[in-house]
Parts: C-alpha cells; sequence; structure tokens
C-alpha cells in the first residue's frame, strides 16, 4: 500500500494551469526524487500535499486514506523558500516548530537540543536566528522539520547552499531516515543526488507527470543500446553489435544493433574471442534524462 | 482536541514572544510614566496660575448708597462649598486641606469716598478694580464695576465675592440671623436624588453620577485601546511571517482558523495583561477613588460588572478575526493598516457619538446601536450603567445572542480572508481571487 497518492490532481490560478491530471504514488520508506523545470508545478503539488493550498479536482491519499488535516502531524515539510523568525532564539524556534507537531513542549526542547547535536551545531541553541550564517540556517531548519520524526517528510532543495561537508551529513540523515523505514519526498535539481539517494522518481513538466519510476528503471527505460566495454583490443565485429567507438585506450562503446539485449550482444563477443575485462549496460544519467525530456516537451 | 491542541501551542508562542518584546516593555512599564510626565507638563503652569490666584486682591467700593457702610479693609466672606463636596474631600482625608483653601477669601473690599479716588488707585495699581453702588441702589439695583482695559479671567470671582459681601451686608440686622445665612447661601446643605420609574430614590448626586458614567466609560476606551494595540500587534506579526515565508510552515501544522484563533488568543491575552498593569499602576496611585466611591453612597452595579468580562471578550473576538482577516490582505504593513482602518474606525463608533448616549441612553440611536454587533457591547455597559432600570432583559440577551452569532461569523470570514491573505504574499488578491478562496474554505 502506498504511503502517499496522487489521484487525478488538477489546479489552475486564474488563466495558468498549474497541474493537469497528475497521478502518481510513493511507497514507504523510499527516499523520492520530485524533479521539474522550475515553475512546472512541482512546488504546487506539494503545498497541495501539505493542504496550504486547496486542488480544482482530484484527491490526496497519505497513509491509506484521503488527506485529513490530523495528518499533519505525522508529516514535514522544508519549504523551498525558507521560513523561520530571525528574532528568536534558534532553541524556541525549534521547540515551536516540533509543539505544532503535537510534541509537548518539553519534549520539542529535548529533541531539539538533540537535533542540534545531530546537526554539529549544538552551541548555537541560544543564539537569535539572525546571528546564523545560511548555511547553519538551513541546518537548523532541517533539523526543525526531522525533530518530529515525521513519517513522510518533503524537503524542497534541502541541500541548496550548503558546502559538500554538510551536503553529505543531510544525505546521511536521509539514508537513516531510510533505514528506519521514513519515507522521504526529495525535490531537487541535483540529478547526482537522485541517482545515488533515490528509490523513486517523478517527473513534472507544465504540469504533467511525464517520467515516473523506480530510478533504475526510468535510466534504463530512458537509455540508448549502448554498453561499456573495458578489454585489451579493440572488440571483434559481431551482427550484435551495430558500432564501436574508442573512448579511452582499452575503454570501448558499443552500439548494440535494434532488439539486441546486452547479454546478447556479450554472449556473441566472448564467442568471437574477445578477450573482457569489463562489460556494463550504459544507463543513462538522470540529468540527460531531464534535459532530454524538458527539450522535448519544449519542442 | 486536535484543533484545541494547535490553538494553545501558538496562543503561548504569540503570547511569550509578544511580552518579551522590548517594545511591548517598554509601552506597558513606560506608558504610565509618559502620562505622569505628560500632567507634570500640564501642572507645572497651572499650580503658578494657582499661586497668583492665591496672593490677595484688593478691590475698590464706592458706596454712594450707603448700605454695606465699610470701615476698612475688609475681607470677602468665606466662600462656600457644597456639603457634598465637602464631605467627599474630607472623606479622601483632605480635610485640612480644604479648611486651609477656605481659611479665608483672598478678595480684600476697600472703601473710597469718591470715584475719582478709587480710580486714581487704580490706576496706579494699588486696586485691581472698583465697584460704584449707586444712589438709589436699593429700588434700581444699578452697580458700576470698574476695571482696567485689559483681559482678566478672575473678575466673575471678584463680582462673586462682592455679591456675597453685598448680600451679607444687607441681610445684617434687617431679617433674622438664620434668615440671613440662608440668603447668603440658601442651597447650604443640598442632596441630588434620583427616583427610578419603580419609586426607588437613590443617590443622584455628582458623584455618583459620575461613577456609573465612569464604569462604561472606562470600558470602551479599554476596549478601544485594547483592540487598536492588540490589532497592531497582529498585523505586524503576521506581515513578518508573510515576508519570512514562516506562512507555509504554519499552514503546514495547523489550518488558518487555528492560527488566527491562536494569533487573537495570544495577542489578546498579551493587551489584556498591558491593561491589567496599567491598571493596577492606577489604581496603586489613585486608591483615593474608594473613600469617593462610599462617600457617593456608591453601591457595585453588579450587571454591568457582570457583563464586562463576557462583552469584552466576545467584541474583541469579533474586531480582532475582522481586523487580521482584513489585515492580512495587504502587500505589507502600510496596506494592511489601510484596510484594517475600517473597523478601528467602527470600534469607535460609540465613542463618537457619545454625547447622544449620554444625553439619551435609551433613545432611538441608543436602541439601534445596542442590536448592532459592532456597537453593542459598549452600548449595552453604558446603558446597564447609566440606567439598568430602563433596560428590558431582552435588550441585553438578544443584542448578546447577535454577537454571539456575529462573533462565529467574523471568526469565519476572518479565517478565510486570512488564508487567501497568508498565501498571496509580494501580490493582493484581487476581489474575484477572494471570493473563490472563501468558497473554497
Amino acid at each position: 500500500m502506498p504511503i502517499l497518492a496522487f489521484e487525478h490532481l488538477v489546479k489552475s490560478y486564474g488563466q495558468t494551469v498549474a497541474l493537469r491530471d497528475v497521478t502518481f504514488d510513493v511507497q514507504p520508506g523510499e527516499i523520492f526524487g520530485l524533479l521539474g523545470p522550475n515553475g512546472a508545478g512541482k512546488s504546487t503539488l506539494i503545498r497541495i500535499l501539505m493542504d496550504i493550498i486547496r486542488a480544482d479536482s482530484g484527491a490526496v491519499c497519505v497513509f491509506g486514506e484521503p488527506r485529513r488535516r490530523e495528518h499533519l502531524d505525522r508529516m514535514g515539510y522544508l519549504p523551498e523558500e525558507r521560513g523561520i523568525y530571525t528574532k528568536l532564539t534558534v532553541i524556541d524556534v525549534m521547540t515551536y516548530f516540533g509543539a505544532l507537531k503535537g510534541l509537548s513542549r518539553a519534549d520539542a526542547r529535548r529533541r531539539a537540543i538533540e537535533w542540534l547535536g545531530r546537526v554539529e551545531l549544538p552551541q548555537v541553541a541560544g543564539w537569535k536566528v539572525d546571528r546564523l550564517s545560511k548555511g547553519m540556517s538551513q541546518k537548523v531548519q532541517i533539523a526543525s522539520v526531522l525533530l518530529s520524526d515525521p513519517e513522510l517528510c518533503v524537503l524542497d532543495e534541502p541541500t541548496t547552499g550548503l558546502d559538500p561537508v554538510n551536503v553529505r551529513l543531510v544525505q546521511t540523515l536521509l539514508l537513516e531516515r531510510r533505514r528506519q523505514g521514513r519515507t522521504t519526498i526529495l525535490s531537487t535539481h541535483h540529478m547526482n543526488q537522485v541517482e545515488t539517494l533515490c528509490d523513486g522518481v517523478a517527473l513534472i513538466n507544465k504540469g504533467r507527470l511525464v517520467v515516473y519510476g523506480a530510478v533504475e528503471e526510468v535510466r534504463r527505460r530512458h537509455s540508448l543500446p549502448e554498453v561499456r566495454v573495458h578489454a585489451q583490443d579493440a572488440p571483434p565485429r559481431v551482427p550484435e553489435v551495430a558500432g564501436v567507438v574508442s573512448e579511452a585506450d582499452g575503454i570501448w562503446r558499443l552500439m548494440l544493433a535494434d532488439g539486441t539485449r546486452p547479454a546478447d550482444a556479450l554472449r556473441a563477443l566472448v564467442q568471437a574471442g574477445a578477450c573482457i575485462d569489463r562489460f556494463e549496460p550504459m544507463l543513462a544519467p538522470m540529468e540527460d534524462i531531464f534535459l532530454r525530456v524538458v527539450r522535448e516537451e519544449a519542442a | 482536541m486536535r484543533g484545541v491542541r494547535k490553538v494553545r501551542t501558538i496562543a503561548t508562542f504569540e503570547f511569550l514572544t509578544t511580552v518579551k518584546r522590548p517594545g511591548y516593555l517598554i509601552a506597558t512599564f513606560g506608558m504610565p510614566l509618559f502620562v505622569a510626565a505628560y500632567a507634570a507638563i500640564v501642572a507645572v503652569p497651572a499650580y503658578f496660575a494657582a499661586q497668583d490666584d492665591e496672593a490677595d486682591a484688593a478691590y475698590g467700593v464706592v458706596d454712594t448708597a450707603g448700605i454695606i457702610a465699610l470701615d476698612g479693609d475688609v475681607r470677602a466672606p468665606r466662600l462656600g462649598i457644597p456639603d457634598e463636596a465637602r464631605r467627599t474631600l474630607e472623606s479622601m482625608g483632605q480635610g485640612a486641606a480644604l479648611e486651609r483653601a477656605l481659611a479665608g477669601s483672598n478678595f480684600i473690599f476697600r472703601p473710597f469716598g469718591a470715584e475719582t479716588s478709587a480710580r486714581a488707585a487704580l490706576l496706579d495699581g494699588r486696586i485691581k478694580g472698583y465697584f460704584v453702588l449707586a444712589e438709589d441702589y436699593m429700588t434700581s439695583g444699578r452697580v458700576e464695576i470698574y476695571s482696567p482695559d485689559q483681559v482678566s479671567f478672575s473678575s466673575s470671582d471678584a463680582r462673586s465675592a462682592f455679591t456675597s459681601l453685598l448680600r451679607a451686608r444687607l441681610a445684617a440686622g434687617r431679617v433674622e440671623p438664620e434668615v440671613a445665612a440662608r440668603l447668603v447661601s440658601p442651597l447650604h446643605d443640598q442632596q441630588r436624588l434620583s427616583v427610578s420609574p419603580s419609586g426607588e430614590v437613590s443617590d443622584g448626586g455628582r458623584a455618583a453620577t459620575m461613577v456609573r458614567l465612569a464604569i462604561p466609560l472606562v470600558f470602551i476606551v479599554l476596549f478601544l485601546v485594547s483592540v487598536l494595540m492588540t490589532a497592531g500587534y497582529l498585523m505586524q506579526g503576521t506581515a513578518t511571517e508573510k515576508e519570512n515565508r514562516v506562512v507555509d510552515v504554519l499552514l503546514a501544522s495547523a489550518n488558518p482558523d487555528e492560527i488566527l484563533a491562536g494569533k487573537l488568543l495570544g495577542l489578546g491575552g498579551a493587551g489584556l495583561l498591558q491593561i491589567a498593569v496599567w491598571l493596577l499602576m492606577a489604581l496603586g496611585t489613585g486608591i483615593g477613588v474608594v473613600p469617593l466611591l462610599l462617600d457617593a453612597g456608591f453601591t457595585i452595579p453588579w450587571l454591568v460588572v457582570g457583563l464586562a468580562v463576557p462583552l469584552f471578550v466576545l467584541a474583541f473576538l469579533f474586531f480582532g478575526s475582522l481586523i487580521l482577516g482584513t489585515g492580512s490582505l495587504g502587500s505589507n504593513m502600510r496596506e494592511a493598516q489601510q484596510f484594517a482602518m475600517v473597523w478601528s474606525l467602527t470600534a469607535a463608533l460609540p465613542l463618537m457619538l457619545m454625547s447622544v448616549l449620554i444625553r439619551d441612553p435609551h433613545g432611538a440611536v441608543a436602541r439601534v446601536l445596542t442590536w448592532l454587533p459592532f456597537s453593542s457591547g459598549s452600548v449595552i455597559m453604558l446603558r446597564a450603567g447609566m440606567d439598568p432600570d430602563q433596560l428590558a432583559w431582552w435588550e441585553i440577551a438578544g443584542p448578546v445572542l447577535v454577537l454571539v452569532a456575529s462573533t462565529w461569523l467574523a471568526i469565519r470570514l476572518g479565517a478565510r480572508l486570512f488564508r487567501v491573505g497568508l498565501l498571496s504574499t509580494g501580490s493582493r488578491p484581487g476581489f474575484r481571487e477572494i471570493l473563490r478562496q472563501a468558497r473554497l474554505g
């Protein structure tokens, strides 16, 4: 049973259609990538999920039932446009956000201190928020969202502006959530993060769902029929291989003939006497898929 | 239950963050000091003017009619003061001060044989003016009063003092001493009483009337101060949350109704606390009011006291919802204040019509305003305080029900406008968008 399901969502702002019949679901325990160019409708979709705005039609189901206000206590949200009270102390803000998610003030405060330690900022608890650097503020906000341990969490560009060390820290936190069976929806433009972190992915463009599925499956589906071969000598000519390109010394890219599976090509090459050190089907990078789909839509 | 918890969380947060603000603390504890400083600034010139008034002022008397028969300088008779005022001042522990003040008049009347010598004394500055009693004064009552060609505020006091002197001299030896005393002070021991429609007699003196007026007036003024001040905090907080995008985080945790209710309760509590501090400070310095009330035979108007808190809370929630809802539609603080201004002015309506309401607390204007939720709280308090017997029970129960229903509607409407306002960051929503969002609920 999916933990989240969007069913035929439609949303317009005046004459502008933001979402057109969007339907997909997310499985429990996944890190799910929500992709799309700027203005594609991602934020609208997220705000509908969090009941900040209402869809014109369609339904949102969470935890196996139609979404109600009560479900929001089990969900977390880090907006792309960060929101935080700048004149208050870090601990007060975090305690308030935790209490809004149903924690007692004492529990929220205890967890806030614990989470400040986890994001390596234990010293800022008593600081005013406006004293924090941009990166510190971002980590405080991520901790504010995660301290209530939400079963379903939406993080909109959580690593933007963070240095590589802190990006790795946030990624570690997300992987930890996955190990604990928590679900995270990650809206991001960093395609390498999608490839390394996400289990599933949805790509929205101009309000329509254009790509959806497990990351590996999506990459395979959008990949060209090519394999990369590491070998001492140039691969022998076989009917299953339509073309060969040398990428580097001992590395070859082979274009497969129509309808040929990589396993068939490998078998044919070995039978033709090829001495192959390494053989890997080439998966299209998510970035290529993103660019290709968006360009095709534009065309 | 979940909603109540959210409202409590938001209310606690808003209350605590507001009462810790330097601006709030300065206003709460600085305002009484400011008022005291202002009073001192006003009092200093008044003090010097009073000192000036206390100096002896000599006036000449040319008695051509031979009635007053002054042998030399005569101080005017001691000034009368109504017994009611005397008792009040004495009950406040001001008896000694009163005696000092009334120890003697500062008007001295000096006889002159002829008008020319009196005029010379006036020109020399030895006297401030002079009175000439005509020869036929007993039949004509004609008196000429001469004074310098300049504006004077004390001449009427001098005339009053001379009238008292004249009255005493006219009566002396002509009538019985008791009659003479009554002629000088015919309403010496007056007591004002009021008769209710049911025939009951009660104290109708100035002090009692003042107290009966004071409670509703204090209610109206405090209500206005609370609404306007809290509305400022509400709009400032909301504008900040819109600017720094905290609204999305809030709306992802609580619905607009809960946010609005939490803000109203939290900031309303901060406003009420501020008023309570002011009242306590005022009571601490004005404890002398208690003997005044006791002396006036004041009985506690339980109806007014009982209605004050529920009407205050209802009216506060009613206006607070509307002010916050419409104020949140503004794209910045200035626009928010402009939008909310209409409600602030509406809340002040009873104060603007106060003279009409006091003159006729049960007239057509008062009766209409009693039923309007915008003014019912203030007007019911005023009518119940001034003349409770004329206020039928259904004129309280009916408008209170209307106010309860209106408050519920105002909170609903305010919450929907609040939602539209919160989501329309950076731009002002059009009327059509407001209607559309309001329908979505």
